[in-house]
Protein backbone atom coordinates (compact mmCIF):
# COMPACT_ATOMS: atom_id res chain seq x y z
CA UNK A 1 0.00 0.00 0.00
CA UNK A 2 2.62 1.87 0.13
CA UNK A 3 2.04 3.83 -3.54
CA UNK A 4 -1.33 4.59 -1.89
CA UNK A 5 -0.16 6.24 1.25
CA UNK A 6 2.45 8.47 -0.87
CA UNK A 7 -0.23 9.75 -3.07
CA UNK A 8 -2.83 9.91 -0.27
CA UNK A 9 -3.04 13.39 1.52
CA UNK A 10 -1.50 15.72 -0.55
CA UNK A 11 -1.74 19.01 -0.20
CA UNK A 12 -4.12 20.32 -2.72
CA UNK A 13 -1.93 22.92 -4.75
CA UNK A 14 0.76 19.80 -5.08
CA UNK A 15 -0.63 17.41 -7.49
CA UNK A 16 0.32 18.20 -10.79
CA UNK A 17 -1.40 17.49 -14.29
CA UNK A 18 -1.07 14.18 -15.37
CA UNK A 19 1.49 13.81 -18.62
CA UNK A 20 0.67 11.51 -21.29
CA UNK A 21 2.74 12.16 -24.67
CA UNK A 22 4.56 8.65 -24.06
CA UNK A 23 1.33 6.95 -23.40
CA UNK A 24 -0.43 8.63 -26.14
CA UNK A 25 2.08 7.56 -28.73
CA UNK A 26 2.16 4.13 -27.11
CA UNK A 27 -1.79 3.76 -27.58
CA UNK A 28 -1.74 5.36 -31.16
CA UNK A 29 0.95 2.80 -32.16
CA UNK A 30 -0.97 0.13 -30.88
CA UNK A 31 -4.02 1.18 -32.01
CA UNK A 32 -2.67 2.27 -35.70
CA UNK A 33 -0.09 -0.18 -36.57
CA UNK A 34 -1.97 -0.98 -39.96
CA UNK A 35 -1.45 2.65 -41.33
CA UNK A 36 2.08 2.08 -40.26
CA UNK A 37 2.59 -1.09 -42.37
CA UNK A 38 0.18 0.79 -45.06
CA UNK A 39 2.44 3.82 -45.26
CA UNK A 40 5.40 1.80 -45.38
CA UNK A 41 4.31 -0.65 -47.22
CA UNK A 42 3.29 1.39 -50.34
CA UNK A 43 5.89 3.08 -50.09
CA UNK A 44 8.29 0.38 -50.49
CA UNK A 45 6.14 -0.90 -53.40
CA UNK A 46 6.64 1.99 -55.45
CA UNK A 47 10.48 2.27 -54.54
CA UNK A 48 10.86 -1.41 -55.98
CA UNK A 49 9.00 -0.41 -59.03
CA UNK A 50 11.63 2.75 -59.52
CA UNK A 51 14.43 0.60 -58.60
CA UNK A 52 14.01 -2.56 -59.95
CA UNK A 53 11.43 -1.95 -63.36
CA UNK A 54 12.37 0.81 -64.96
CA UNK A 55 15.33 1.02 -67.21
CA UNK A 56 16.73 4.44 -65.88
CA UNK A 57 16.36 3.30 -62.46
CA UNK A 58 19.05 5.54 -61.25
CA UNK A 59 17.60 8.66 -62.72
CA UNK A 60 13.99 7.93 -61.90
CA UNK A 61 15.11 6.86 -57.91
CA UNK A 62 16.71 10.49 -57.93
CA UNK A 63 14.08 12.03 -59.19
CA UNK A 64 10.97 10.33 -57.54
CA UNK A 65 11.60 9.03 -54.81
CA UNK A 66 12.11 12.11 -52.53
CA UNK A 67 8.71 13.25 -54.09
CA UNK A 68 6.62 10.61 -53.16
CA UNK A 69 7.96 9.52 -49.84
CA UNK A 70 6.08 12.42 -48.12
CA UNK A 71 2.63 11.36 -49.34
CA UNK A 72 2.88 8.17 -47.57
CA UNK A 73 4.04 9.64 -44.05
CA UNK A 74 0.89 11.37 -43.70
CA UNK A 75 -0.77 7.96 -43.64
CA UNK A 76 0.94 8.28 -39.77
CA UNK A 77 -1.56 11.54 -39.14
CA UNK A 78 -4.66 8.17 -39.58
CA UNK A 79 -3.25 6.89 -36.77
CA UNK A 80 -2.89 10.23 -34.75
CA UNK A 81 -6.92 10.98 -35.82
CA UNK A 82 -7.81 7.36 -34.61
CA UNK A 83 -6.63 8.14 -31.19
CA UNK A 84 -8.07 11.00 -30.78
CA UNK A 85 -11.49 10.51 -32.19
CA UNK A 86 -11.68 7.19 -30.47
CA UNK A 87 -10.97 8.81 -26.96
CA UNK A 88 -13.34 11.36 -27.66
CA UNK A 89 -16.25 8.97 -28.63
CA UNK A 90 -15.00 6.78 -25.25
CA UNK A 91 -15.90 9.67 -23.35
CA UNK A 92 -11.62 9.27 -22.28
CA UNK A 93 -11.44 12.92 -22.40
CA UNK A 94 -14.25 14.04 -19.64
CA UNK A 95 -12.20 11.84 -17.50
CA UNK A 96 -8.91 13.26 -18.75
CA UNK A 97 -10.47 16.65 -18.42
CA UNK A 98 -11.42 15.60 -14.35
CA UNK A 99 -8.61 14.74 -13.40
CA UNK A 100 -6.49 18.06 -14.87
CA UNK A 101 -5.70 17.55 -18.31
CA UNK A 102 -6.14 20.91 -20.71
CA UNK A 103 -7.84 20.74 -24.15
CA UNK A 104 -4.26 22.13 -25.06
CA UNK A 105 -2.71 19.04 -23.91
CA UNK A 106 -4.78 16.69 -25.57
CA UNK A 107 -4.41 18.13 -28.98
CA UNK A 108 -0.90 18.39 -28.25
CA UNK A 109 -0.65 14.83 -27.51
CA UNK A 110 -2.31 14.17 -30.70
CA UNK A 111 -0.28 16.29 -33.02
CA UNK A 112 3.02 14.52 -31.13
CA UNK A 113 1.32 10.62 -32.12
CA UNK A 114 0.97 11.93 -35.88
CA UNK A 115 4.42 12.90 -35.39
CA UNK A 116 5.68 9.86 -33.99
CA UNK A 117 3.53 7.70 -36.58
CA UNK A 118 4.92 9.68 -39.73
CA UNK A 119 8.33 9.84 -38.38
CA UNK A 120 8.33 5.77 -38.34
CA UNK A 121 7.22 5.70 -41.74
CA UNK A 122 9.79 8.59 -42.90
CA UNK A 123 12.59 6.85 -41.03
CA UNK A 124 11.50 2.99 -42.52
CA UNK A 125 10.81 4.28 -46.32
CA UNK A 126 14.34 6.33 -45.96
CA UNK A 127 16.35 3.51 -44.88
CA UNK A 128 14.63 0.94 -46.79
CA UNK A 129 14.60 3.09 -49.82
CA UNK A 130 18.22 4.09 -49.54
CA UNK A 131 19.60 0.89 -48.52
CA UNK A 132 17.85 -0.65 -51.59
CA UNK A 133 19.11 1.89 -54.11
CA UNK A 134 22.73 1.26 -52.57
CA UNK A 135 22.39 -2.30 -53.62
CA UNK A 136 21.14 -1.61 -56.92
CA UNK A 137 24.32 0.69 -57.40
CA UNK A 138 22.47 4.21 -57.45
CA UNK A 139 24.42 6.97 -57.47
CA UNK A 140 22.92 9.79 -55.61
CA UNK A 141 22.91 12.83 -56.95
CA UNK A 142 23.60 16.34 -55.40
CA UNK A 143 19.55 17.64 -55.93
CA UNK A 144 18.21 14.33 -54.18
CA UNK A 145 19.91 15.47 -51.50
CA UNK A 146 18.93 18.33 -50.98
CA UNK A 147 15.43 17.60 -52.08
CA UNK A 148 15.09 15.11 -48.93
CA UNK A 149 16.49 17.75 -46.78
CA UNK A 150 14.41 20.41 -48.25
CA UNK A 151 11.04 18.64 -49.32
CA UNK A 152 10.58 15.18 -48.39
CA UNK A 153 11.47 15.39 -44.58
CA UNK A 154 9.99 18.86 -43.38
CA UNK A 155 6.89 18.06 -45.99
CA UNK A 156 6.57 14.67 -44.56
CA UNK A 157 5.93 16.21 -41.24
CA UNK A 158 4.27 19.49 -42.18
CA UNK A 159 1.59 17.60 -44.28
CA UNK A 160 0.76 14.95 -41.63
CA UNK A 161 0.76 17.48 -38.76
CA UNK A 162 -2.11 19.80 -41.17
CA UNK A 163 -3.78 16.66 -41.58
CA UNK A 164 -4.05 15.91 -38.09
CA UNK A 165 -5.19 19.51 -36.80
CA UNK A 166 -7.52 19.97 -39.50
CA UNK A 167 -8.93 16.59 -38.42
CA UNK A 168 -8.77 17.26 -34.13
CA UNK A 169 -11.11 20.52 -35.09
CA UNK A 170 -13.22 18.50 -37.36
CA UNK A 171 -13.39 15.63 -35.20
CA UNK A 172 -14.42 17.84 -32.50
CA UNK A 173 -17.07 20.62 -33.47
CA UNK A 174 -18.56 17.26 -35.94
CA UNK A 175 -20.45 14.53 -34.37
CA UNK A 176 -18.52 11.04 -34.24
CA UNK A 177 -18.86 9.00 -37.24
CA UNK A 178 -17.00 6.94 -38.47
CA UNK A 179 -16.45 5.54 -42.19
CA UNK A 180 -14.50 6.54 -45.10
CA UNK A 181 -17.35 10.26 -44.50
CA UNK A 182 -15.32 10.86 -41.12
CA UNK A 183 -12.12 13.24 -40.24
CA UNK A 184 -10.12 9.90 -39.96
CA UNK A 185 -11.50 8.77 -43.50
CA UNK A 186 -10.65 11.83 -45.17
CA UNK A 187 -7.49 12.57 -43.70
CA UNK A 188 -4.77 11.19 -45.87
CA UNK A 189 -6.44 13.17 -48.76
CA UNK A 190 -6.36 16.46 -46.35
CA UNK A 191 -2.42 15.69 -46.07
CA UNK A 192 -1.77 15.08 -49.55
CA UNK A 193 -3.30 18.24 -50.75
CA UNK A 194 -0.84 20.47 -49.33
CA UNK A 195 2.19 18.76 -50.56
CA UNK A 196 1.17 18.43 -54.39
CA UNK A 197 0.22 22.17 -53.98
CA UNK A 198 3.38 23.35 -52.89
CA UNK A 199 4.97 20.67 -55.34
CA UNK A 200 2.51 22.45 -58.27
CA UNK A 201 4.39 25.61 -56.87
CA UNK A 202 8.03 25.08 -56.67
CA UNK A 203 7.60 23.35 -60.13
CA UNK A 204 6.90 26.76 -61.74
CA UNK A 205 9.33 28.66 -60.17
CA UNK A 206 12.80 29.07 -61.13
CA UNK A 207 14.82 26.06 -59.79
CA UNK A 208 17.18 27.89 -57.97
CA UNK A 209 14.23 28.67 -55.66
CA UNK A 210 12.77 25.33 -55.60
CA UNK A 211 14.28 24.25 -52.50
CA UNK A 212 13.33 27.12 -51.02
CA UNK A 213 9.93 27.20 -52.10
CA UNK A 214 9.46 23.62 -50.61
CA UNK A 215 11.28 24.33 -47.22
CA UNK A 216 9.46 27.63 -46.84
CA UNK A 217 6.65 26.13 -47.42
CA UNK A 218 6.97 23.25 -44.94
CA UNK A 219 7.76 25.25 -42.06
CA UNK A 220 4.51 27.70 -43.19
CA UNK A 221 2.37 24.72 -42.97
CA UNK A 222 4.11 23.85 -39.90
CA UNK A 223 3.60 27.33 -38.35
CA UNK A 224 -0.22 27.23 -39.64
CA UNK A 225 -0.90 23.71 -37.94
CA UNK A 226 0.64 25.11 -34.77
CA UNK A 227 -1.15 28.40 -34.94
CA UNK A 228 -4.36 26.62 -35.21
CA UNK A 229 -3.94 24.36 -32.87
CA UNK A 230 -3.41 27.10 -30.38
CA UNK A 231 -6.40 29.11 -31.36
CA UNK A 232 -8.34 26.01 -31.37
CA UNK A 233 -7.51 25.35 -27.83
CA UNK A 234 -8.05 28.42 -26.82
CA UNK A 235 -11.10 29.25 -28.05
CA UNK A 236 -12.86 25.54 -28.42
CA UNK A 237 -15.48 24.52 -25.38
CA UNK A 238 -14.56 22.01 -23.63
CA UNK A 239 -18.26 19.66 -23.96
CA UNK A 240 -16.94 19.83 -27.53
CA UNK A 241 -14.46 17.31 -26.67
CA UNK A 242 -17.09 15.04 -24.57
CA UNK A 243 -18.37 11.80 -26.11
CA UNK A 244 -22.63 12.36 -27.42
CA UNK A 245 -23.01 8.65 -26.36
CA UNK B 1 -18.64 -11.55 -14.85
CA UNK B 2 -15.83 -13.85 -13.00
CA UNK B 3 -17.62 -16.13 -11.33
CA UNK B 4 -16.79 -15.16 -8.00
CA UNK B 5 -17.71 -11.71 -8.09
CA UNK B 6 -18.19 -10.30 -4.44
CA UNK B 7 -15.99 -7.35 -3.72
CA UNK B 8 -13.75 -6.98 -0.90
CA UNK B 9 -15.11 -5.70 2.48
CA UNK B 10 -14.72 -1.44 1.88
CA UNK B 11 -13.72 -0.27 4.98
CA UNK B 12 -10.12 -0.46 4.58
CA UNK B 13 -10.32 0.08 1.28
CA UNK B 14 -7.89 3.64 1.24
CA UNK B 15 -6.38 5.06 3.13
CA UNK B 16 -7.40 8.14 4.96
CA UNK B 17 -6.05 11.58 4.72
CA UNK B 18 -8.25 13.25 7.85
CA UNK B 19 -8.89 15.74 6.10
CA UNK B 20 -12.26 17.78 5.71
CA UNK B 21 -13.22 18.74 2.36
CA UNK B 22 -15.81 21.51 1.67
CA UNK B 23 -17.60 21.98 -1.78
CA UNK B 24 -19.49 25.47 -2.22
CA UNK B 25 -21.66 26.04 -5.58
CA UNK B 26 -22.63 29.58 -5.77
CA UNK B 27 -25.69 31.12 -8.00
CA UNK B 28 -23.98 28.20 -10.89
CA UNK B 29 -25.07 28.54 -14.59
CA UNK B 30 -23.74 25.54 -16.53
CA UNK B 31 -24.46 24.29 -19.50
CA UNK B 32 -23.36 22.95 -23.56
CA UNK B 33 -22.88 25.04 -26.40
CA UNK B 34 -24.72 27.99 -24.99
CA UNK B 35 -27.59 26.07 -23.73
CA UNK B 36 -27.99 26.76 -19.89
CA UNK B 37 -29.02 23.10 -18.25
CA UNK B 38 -28.28 24.42 -14.35
CA UNK B 39 -29.77 27.60 -13.84
CA UNK B 40 -28.57 29.28 -9.74
CA UNK B 41 -27.64 26.54 -8.81
CA UNK B 42 -26.12 27.36 -4.81
CA UNK B 43 -25.53 24.79 -1.85
CA UNK B 44 -22.60 24.51 0.48
CA UNK B 45 -21.41 20.39 1.57
CA UNK B 46 -18.84 19.87 4.38
CA UNK B 47 -20.41 16.93 6.20
CA UNK B 48 -18.59 13.95 5.46
CA UNK B 49 -21.84 11.86 3.65
CA UNK B 50 -23.27 10.56 1.10
CA UNK B 51 -25.06 12.99 -0.81
CA UNK B 52 -27.72 11.72 -2.79
CA UNK B 53 -28.54 13.57 -6.06
CA UNK B 54 -32.00 13.30 -7.68
CA UNK B 55 -33.54 14.47 -10.69
CA UNK B 56 -35.56 12.89 -13.65
CA UNK B 57 -34.30 12.62 -17.29
CA UNK B 58 -32.49 16.10 -18.16
CA UNK B 59 -32.68 17.79 -15.13
CA UNK B 60 -29.28 18.40 -14.96
CA UNK B 61 -27.39 15.78 -12.71
CA UNK B 62 -25.11 15.07 -14.99
CA UNK B 63 -23.91 18.90 -15.94
CA UNK B 64 -23.53 19.38 -12.13
CA UNK B 65 -21.47 16.46 -12.05
CA UNK B 66 -19.57 17.50 -14.74
CA UNK B 67 -19.62 21.46 -13.87
CA UNK B 68 -18.18 20.30 -10.08
CA UNK B 69 -15.37 17.95 -11.79
CA UNK B 70 -14.23 20.80 -13.69
CA UNK B 71 -15.17 19.04 -16.68
CA UNK B 72 -17.28 21.90 -18.18
CA UNK B 73 -16.92 25.51 -17.36
CA UNK B 74 -19.44 27.29 -15.89
CA UNK B 75 -21.27 30.00 -17.81
CA UNK B 76 -21.57 32.52 -14.65
CA UNK B 77 -21.45 31.79 -10.60
CA UNK B 78 -18.60 29.51 -8.98
CA UNK B 79 -17.70 26.94 -8.24
CA UNK B 80 -15.01 26.26 -4.52
CA UNK B 81 -13.49 23.40 -3.51
CA UNK B 82 -11.62 23.41 -0.25
CA UNK B 83 -11.61 27.29 -0.72
CA UNK B 84 -9.93 27.32 -4.43
CA UNK B 85 -12.20 28.22 -7.22
CA UNK B 86 -12.52 25.73 -9.48
CA UNK B 87 -13.26 27.75 -12.96
CA UNK B 88 -10.06 26.35 -14.96
CA UNK B 89 -10.31 23.37 -13.10
CA UNK B 90 -6.75 21.91 -12.15
CA UNK B 91 -5.26 18.73 -11.09
CA UNK B 92 -5.21 20.23 -7.47
CA UNK B 93 -8.74 19.41 -7.55
CA UNK B 94 -8.89 16.74 -4.77
CA UNK B 95 -11.87 14.93 -6.61
CA UNK B 96 -12.31 11.38 -7.73
CA UNK B 97 -15.13 11.06 -10.56
CA UNK B 98 -17.28 8.74 -12.48
CA UNK B 99 -18.91 9.57 -15.59
CA UNK B 100 -22.51 7.59 -16.53
CA UNK B 101 -19.54 6.86 -19.80
CA UNK B 102 -17.28 4.33 -19.01
CA UNK B 103 -14.10 6.22 -20.82
CA UNK B 104 -11.97 3.39 -20.90
CA UNK B 105 -9.39 3.89 -24.04
CA UNK B 106 -10.59 1.49 -27.04
CA UNK B 107 -7.38 -1.19 -27.27
CA UNK B 108 -6.34 -1.60 -23.69
CA UNK B 109 -6.67 -4.46 -21.49
CA UNK B 110 -8.26 -4.64 -17.80
CA UNK B 111 -4.58 -4.55 -16.37
CA UNK B 112 -3.53 -1.78 -19.01
CA UNK B 113 -6.62 0.07 -18.53
CA UNK B 114 -6.72 0.88 -14.77
CA UNK B 115 -2.71 0.92 -15.24
CA UNK B 116 -3.30 3.82 -17.53
CA UNK B 117 -5.49 5.74 -14.90
CA UNK B 118 -3.44 5.04 -11.88
CA UNK B 119 -0.96 7.33 -14.46
CA UNK B 120 -3.13 9.75 -14.77
CA UNK B 121 -4.21 10.31 -10.94
CA UNK B 122 -0.71 9.42 -10.20
CA UNK B 123 -1.03 6.32 -8.32
CA UNK B 124 1.20 3.32 -8.49
CA UNK B 125 1.45 0.22 -9.00
CA UNK B 126 0.37 -1.32 -5.82
CA UNK B 127 -2.85 0.97 -6.45
CA UNK B 128 -3.60 -1.22 -9.22
CA UNK B 129 -3.08 -4.57 -7.21
CA UNK B 130 -5.05 -3.24 -4.67
CA UNK B 131 -8.49 -2.05 -7.16
CA UNK B 132 -8.04 -5.50 -9.01
CA UNK B 133 -8.19 -7.56 -5.92
CA UNK B 134 -11.04 -4.90 -3.90
CA UNK B 135 -13.17 -5.30 -6.79
CA UNK B 136 -12.12 -9.29 -7.56
CA UNK B 137 -10.85 -8.07 -10.95
CA UNK B 138 -7.86 -10.75 -10.71
CA UNK B 139 -8.96 -12.79 -13.09
CA UNK B 140 -10.33 -11.00 -15.55
CA UNK B 141 -7.29 -8.54 -15.54
CA UNK B 142 -5.52 -9.56 -18.92
CA UNK B 143 -8.91 -9.64 -20.61
CA UNK B 144 -9.58 -6.98 -23.17
CA UNK B 145 -12.37 -4.19 -21.59
CA UNK B 146 -14.04 -4.16 -24.80
CA UNK B 147 -14.56 -8.45 -24.63
CA UNK B 148 -16.02 -7.75 -21.09
CA UNK B 149 -20.37 -7.68 -20.06
CA UNK B 150 -21.61 -4.93 -19.11
CA UNK B 151 -21.44 -5.51 -15.35
CA UNK B 152 -17.31 -6.18 -16.06
CA UNK B 153 -17.18 -2.94 -17.71
CA UNK B 154 -18.87 -1.14 -14.98
CA UNK B 155 -16.38 -2.78 -12.44
CA UNK B 156 -13.56 -1.60 -14.09
CA UNK B 157 -14.83 1.56 -14.50
CA UNK B 158 -15.63 1.99 -10.79
CA UNK B 159 -12.36 0.48 -9.91
CA UNK B 160 -10.83 3.72 -10.88
CA UNK B 161 -12.46 5.70 -8.64
CA UNK B 162 -10.69 3.38 -5.88
CA UNK B 163 -6.91 3.82 -7.17
CA UNK B 164 -6.31 6.98 -4.93
CA UNK B 165 -7.68 8.45 -1.91
CA UNK B 166 -8.77 12.06 -3.15
CA UNK B 167 -11.59 13.17 -0.45
CA UNK B 168 -14.12 13.94 -3.35
CA UNK B 169 -16.70 11.38 -5.09
CA UNK B 170 -18.47 12.55 -7.74
CA UNK B 171 -20.19 9.37 -8.56
CA UNK B 172 -22.93 9.80 -11.43
CA UNK B 173 -25.31 6.91 -11.66
CA UNK B 174 -22.37 4.30 -10.37
CA UNK B 175 -25.33 1.02 -10.01
CA UNK B 176 -27.12 1.97 -13.62
CA UNK B 177 -27.42 -1.16 -15.13
CA UNK B 178 -26.02 -3.48 -12.60
CA UNK B 179 -27.70 -6.80 -11.19
CA UNK B 180 -28.79 -6.48 -7.62
CA UNK B 181 -26.21 -8.05 -6.07
CA UNK B 182 -23.20 -5.59 -7.67
CA UNK B 183 -25.15 -3.01 -7.43
CA UNK B 184 -25.48 -4.06 -3.59
CA UNK B 185 -21.29 -4.20 -3.41
CA UNK B 186 -20.78 -1.18 -5.00
CA UNK B 187 -23.41 0.39 -2.89
CA UNK B 188 -21.02 -1.06 0.19
CA UNK B 189 -18.02 0.38 -1.15
CA UNK B 190 -19.58 3.78 -1.09
CA UNK B 191 -21.15 3.54 2.10
CA UNK B 192 -17.16 2.47 3.27
CA UNK B 193 -16.19 5.83 1.61
CA UNK B 194 -19.08 8.47 3.06
CA UNK B 195 -17.72 8.16 6.73
CA UNK B 196 -14.53 10.09 5.83
CA UNK B 197 -15.19 12.07 2.76
CA UNK B 198 -17.88 13.78 1.14
CA UNK B 199 -19.66 11.28 -2.38
CA UNK B 200 -21.75 13.07 -4.41
CA UNK B 201 -23.75 9.98 -5.97
CA UNK B 202 -26.57 10.06 -8.73
CA UNK B 203 -29.23 7.95 -8.86
CA UNK B 204 -32.46 7.14 -10.57
CA UNK B 205 -33.37 4.50 -8.28
CA UNK B 206 -35.63 6.37 -4.96
CA UNK B 207 -35.03 3.47 -3.00
CA UNK B 208 -31.62 3.08 -2.81
CA UNK B 209 -31.37 7.05 -2.19
CA UNK B 210 -33.29 5.95 0.36
CA UNK B 211 -30.83 3.36 1.68
CA UNK B 212 -27.95 5.11 1.38
CA UNK B 213 -28.03 8.71 1.60
CA UNK B 214 -28.05 11.22 4.33
CA UNK B 215 -29.34 13.87 2.23
CA UNK B 216 -30.52 14.71 -0.63
CA UNK B 217 -30.26 17.36 -3.25
CA UNK B 218 -33.23 17.15 -5.83
CA UNK B 219 -32.82 18.87 -9.24
CA UNK B 220 -35.35 20.26 -11.28
CA UNK B 221 -35.36 21.75 -14.80
CA UNK B 222 -31.85 22.71 -13.90
CA UNK B 223 -32.61 24.10 -10.30
CA UNK B 224 -32.02 22.91 -7.02
CA UNK B 225 -35.90 21.78 -5.71
CA UNK B 226 -34.36 20.52 -2.29
CA UNK B 227 -31.53 20.18 -0.54
CA UNK B 228 -31.75 18.30 2.76
CA UNK B 229 -31.42 15.80 5.46
CA UNK B 230 -33.14 12.60 3.91
CA UNK B 231 -34.26 12.25 7.45
CA UNK B 232 -36.49 15.36 7.40
CA UNK B 233 -38.35 14.19 4.50
CA UNK B 234 -41.43 12.93 5.42
CA UNK B 235 -43.64 11.29 2.96
CA UNK B 236 -47.53 13.52 2.50
CA UNK B 237 -48.95 9.95 3.65
CA UNK B 238 -47.37 7.34 6.30
CA UNK B 239 -48.39 4.32 4.99
CA UNK B 240 -47.07 0.94 6.88
CA UNK B 241 -47.91 -2.59 5.41
CA UNK B 242 -47.75 -5.03 7.86
CA UNK B 243 -47.65 -9.18 7.31
CA UNK B 244 -49.21 -10.88 9.50
CA UNK B 245 -51.36 -13.60 10.06
CA UNK B 246 -54.63 -14.39 11.74
CA UNK B 247 -55.34 -10.90 10.89
CA UNK B 248 -58.58 -11.34 9.25
CA UNK B 249 -61.44 -9.05 10.68
CA UNK B 250 -59.04 -6.99 12.34
CA UNK B 251 -57.25 -5.46 9.71
CA UNK B 252 -59.05 -4.78 6.41
CA UNK B 253 -58.45 -7.13 3.38
CA UNK B 254 -59.50 -4.28 0.79
CA UNK B 255 -56.56 -2.17 1.45
CA UNK B 256 -54.17 -5.56 1.03
CA UNK B 257 -51.65 -4.87 -1.18
CA UNK B 258 -49.59 -8.46 -1.74
CA UNK B 259 -49.11 -9.89 1.43
CA UNK B 260 -49.06 -6.69 3.13
CA UNK B 261 -52.00 -5.14 5.15
CA UNK B 262 -52.02 -1.29 4.15
CA UNK B 263 -52.46 1.08 7.46
CA UNK B 264 -52.11 4.53 7.01
CA UNK B 265 -50.71 6.94 10.69
CA UNK B 266 -50.09 9.86 11.55
CA UNK B 267 -46.58 8.98 11.81
CA UNK B 268 -43.92 6.37 12.77
CA UNK B 269 -44.85 7.52 16.35
CA UNK B 270 -47.89 5.24 16.40
CA UNK B 271 -46.73 1.95 15.17
CA UNK B 272 -45.67 0.95 18.51
CA UNK B 273 -49.01 1.37 19.79
CA UNK B 274 -50.66 0.03 16.36
CA UNK B 275 -48.04 -3.46 17.32
CA UNK B 276 -49.30 -3.62 20.47
CA UNK B 277 -52.82 -3.43 19.92
CA UNK B 278 -52.71 -6.05 16.69
CA UNK B 279 -50.43 -8.53 19.41
CA UNK B 280 -53.21 -8.30 22.26
CA UNK B 281 -56.00 -9.16 19.12
CA UNK B 282 -53.44 -12.26 18.84
CA UNK B 283 -52.34 -11.13 14.88
CA UNK B 284 -48.64 -12.59 14.48
CA UNK B 285 -46.98 -10.02 12.62
CA UNK B 286 -43.84 -11.09 11.11
CA UNK B 287 -43.04 -7.89 9.35
CA UNK B 288 -43.82 -4.24 9.55
CA UNK B 289 -42.36 -1.82 7.06
CA UNK B 290 -42.91 1.94 5.63
CA UNK B 291 -44.57 1.39 2.46
CA UNK B 292 -44.01 4.80 0.91
CA UNK B 293 -40.83 6.70 0.01
CA UNK B 294 -40.72 10.69 1.15
CA UNK B 295 -38.04 10.88 -2.14
CA UNK B 296 -41.59 10.15 -4.61
CA UNK B 297 -43.33 13.16 -3.31
CA UNK B 298 -40.32 15.45 -4.57
CA UNK B 299 -41.11 13.89 -7.78
CA UNK B 300 -44.75 14.95 -7.80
Amino acid sequence: MAGVIRAAGLAHSKRWAPVLEAETIRRTLRIGWRYLLIGGGISLLLTCELLFLGKSHAAAFNMTFPLETPLFAVMGSVGGLMTFTSDRTKGVYEYLLAYGVRPRGLFINGLLATAAMSGIILTVSLSVGLGLAVERGVTFTESFWEAIAYYTIPMAFAGALVTSTVGMIWASIASPRTGFNSPVGLAPMIGIGPTILVLLAAGTAPSSDYYYITGGASLALILIALGLLSLSAKLMDRERLLSNL
Amino acid sequence: MSTSSSVRAPTDSLPRTGARHRIVVNNLRSGYHGKIVLEDVSFTIEDPAIYVVLGANGAGKTTLFRTLAGVLEPTSGTVEIDGVNARGHTAAAPIQYLSHIEGIPDGLTVDEALRFYAKVQGAAAPDVERVLQLLDLGELRHRFFSELSQGQRKRVSIGRVFLQERGIYLLDEPTSNLDPKLSREIRDLVLGLSQNDLVLYSSHNLFEAKEIGKYVLVLKAGRVAYFGLLSDLRPKKYIIGIRASGADGILSEASKKGEYYLQELAGPEEVPKLVQELAAKGVQIREVKEMENPLEDLFT
